[in-house]
């Protein structure tokens, strides 16, 4: 028979000052964690309406409604749009260029990396090619992306693979490096073969350097799609912003602004549970991003 | 001195299947006399780390009294000193810098700080490393640092050691208990020791506390009948070396092999 106290089990043959000292513990855990809870809660709500009532204060009062619009507008606009269809329709073309043009760029940098890390010499051999690419700001190359693939879905696949590529293609490296010669030893005098070697313990080494990768680069692949569509596109949330913009639809602005960010905050919970499936070994420490 | 009255610590832990909790020490008693080395011996996981966390003041006991100089230790008990197993040395301070952090946190003036740093790397050997980087540093050059360090400081009365020669090899290990024993040998400071090693325990402390398994408590306190100065590279050749180490060893085998207690969960 063990005794039930709130949500924790004492055995009975604990003795009684123990118990209690246990007990009280356990309680005020209970309560210390409650309130830490309640902090953060507080604190949240506190933070988000503060700045929703700022916005809402400013608006019209410090700051033309021209430029800022303000919250009730805003989820006007949105609605409006979820309810014509709009913005679904636009929503729709931007996701699939950078859903498309992050698995490109994902899967080339991933291969990429793996491909350099297995032939030897290459990696030092690609350095200076590799740093003039990183160098280059890839937003620069966008007019000519455009120029060279046209004013289709294409070029903006291609943009925003690009601002993927060389994030994963470098973390990538970096994990395939940080493998211990302890580790590839022991499996190698088990009888690995240096394929085993490689893809039973150097590429599950790297893996969480390549979904750190793949999580930072989640928005990246998100700009390139946009600026493509800023440049040239006549659909897309970029197009809808850019086209808003020019016609002083704030509110419509900030409409498309916030359906992107839906679309970010998505993809980043299906990186989430993919680094639950693929990673379950790490010891996990909450991301800043949750 | 430091003294450990009816102590208990518990530990609340959020598993898969809610709350759970653990007795880490029931009801320890214990007494540092000034000026000794008392060493805590058990098996793993009885609680003799935490008996040297509550006296350094990083956690609080969840009943009864600890106390230092009689005064019942609040928050961070900064008049211990605190060696862990592994040398915790700031990576990007070079071995004088490293030494001299205590003293620097604890307002000293440069130039003085600066001397008596200097002075405990001579008597430990490290003269013309001063201005070496840890990783550029044996494991036992590391340990020395992060032993004097905390002996550098002369408001800290009391060390609390924690295993700290557990990651050096079996020679290394001799040298800096040797080292230790000339440090400390009439210091007047008072040194709590944790270890597994009895053989470490019987060539350097006064008096050894053996624990219970967990939940912890202390099952015997033996006094360390070898006088000193002792040679610790000989220290099983000493005589009574056998008369302590036979009935520690018969203390310790009874924790290691006994059934499981009551459990808590």
């Amino acid at each position: 028979m063990a005794e039930r106290t709130r949500s924790i089990w004492i055995d009975d043959r604990v003795p009684g000052r123990e118990a209690e000292v246990l007990r009280r513990e356990a309680a005020g855990a209970e309560r210390r964690e409650r309130g830490m809870r309640t902090i953060v809660a507080a604190w949240q709500i506190l933070l988000l309406g503060a700045l929703l009532a700022g916005w809402w204060g400013a608006s019209g009062r410090i700051v033309d409604r021209l430029f800022l619009s303000d919250p009730v507008s805003i989820a006007r606009a949105f609605w409006r749009m979820v309810v014509d269809g709009s913005l679904w329709f636009h929503l729709r073309y931007t996701l699939t260029e950078t859903l498309l043009g992050y698995v490109l760029g994902a899967s080339s940098g991933l291969l990429a990396a793996v491909g350099t890390w297995l032939v030897p010499g290459a990696a030092p051999a690609l350095r200076p090619l590799v740093l003039l690419a990183y160098a280059t700001p890839k937003i620069a190359l966008a007019p000519l992306i455009i120029l060279w693939f046209g004013i289709g879905i294409f070029p903006k696949v291609i943009l925003a693979a690009t601002f993927v590529f060389f994030v994963v293609y470098l973390n990538t490296m970096a994990g395939l490096g940080t493998v211990s010669g302890g580790l590839v030893n022991v499996v190698r005098v088990m009888g690995a073969t240096p394929a085993a070697v490689f893809r039973k313990v150097v590429l599950p080494n790297a893996m969480p350097f390549v979904v750190a990768g793949l999580r930072m680069t989640i928005p990246a692949a998100l700009i390139g799609a946009i600026v493509a569509e800023f440049i040239s596109s006549n659909r897309g949330v970029g197009y809808l912003i850019n086209a808003a913009s020019s016609r002083y639809r704030t509110a419509d602005v900030f409409a498309g602004i916030f359906g992107l960010l839906i679309l970010v905050i998505g993809m980043n919970a299906g990186v989430s549970a993919l680094e639950r499936w693929w990673l379950p070994w790490v010891p996990r420490e909450r991301s800043p991003l949750g | 001195m430091l003294e450990a009255r009816g102590v208990y610590k518990v530990f609340v832990a959020r598993g898969r299947a809610g709350r759970r909790v653990m007795t880490a020490l029931r009801d320890v008693n214990l007494g540092v006399r000034p000026g000794e080395f008392l060493t805590l011996v058990g098996p793993s996981g009885c609680g003799k780390s935490t008996v040297l966390n509550l006296f350094a003041g990083l956690t609080a006991a969840s009943d009864g009294a600890v106390l230092h100089d009689g005064r019942p230790i609040r928050g961070i008990n900064i008049r211990g000193g605190y060696v862990t197993q592994d040398d915790n040395l700031l990576p990007w301070r070079t071995t004088l810098a490293n030494a001299e952090i205590a003293l620097e946190l604890k307002r000293v003036p440069r130039g003085e700080r600066r001397d008596k740093a200097l002075a405990y790397l001579e008597r430990v050997g490290l003269k013309g490393f001063e201005h070496h980087y840890p990783h550029e540093l044996s494991g036992g050059m590391r340990k020395r640092v992060s032993i004097v360090r905390t002996l550098v400081d002369e408001s800290v009365n009391v060390i609390l050691m924690d295993e700290p020669f557990g990651p050096l090899d079996a020679q290394t290990r001799l040298v800096l208990q040797d080292e230790l024993l000339q440090l400390w040998q009439g210091s007047g400071r008072t040194i709590v020791f944790v270890t597994h090693d009895l053989v470490e325990a019987i060539a350097l402390s006064d008096r050894i506390a053996i624990f219970t398994r967990a939940p912890g408590t202390i099952k015997e306190i033996r006094e360390v009948p070898i006088p000193r100065p002792r040679d610790v590279f000989h220290i099983h050749e000493a005589p009574g070396f056998a008369d302590i180490y036979d009935p520690l060893w018969n203390d310790l085998r009874a924790e290691i092999t006994r059934g499981p207690e009551p459990s808590v969960g």
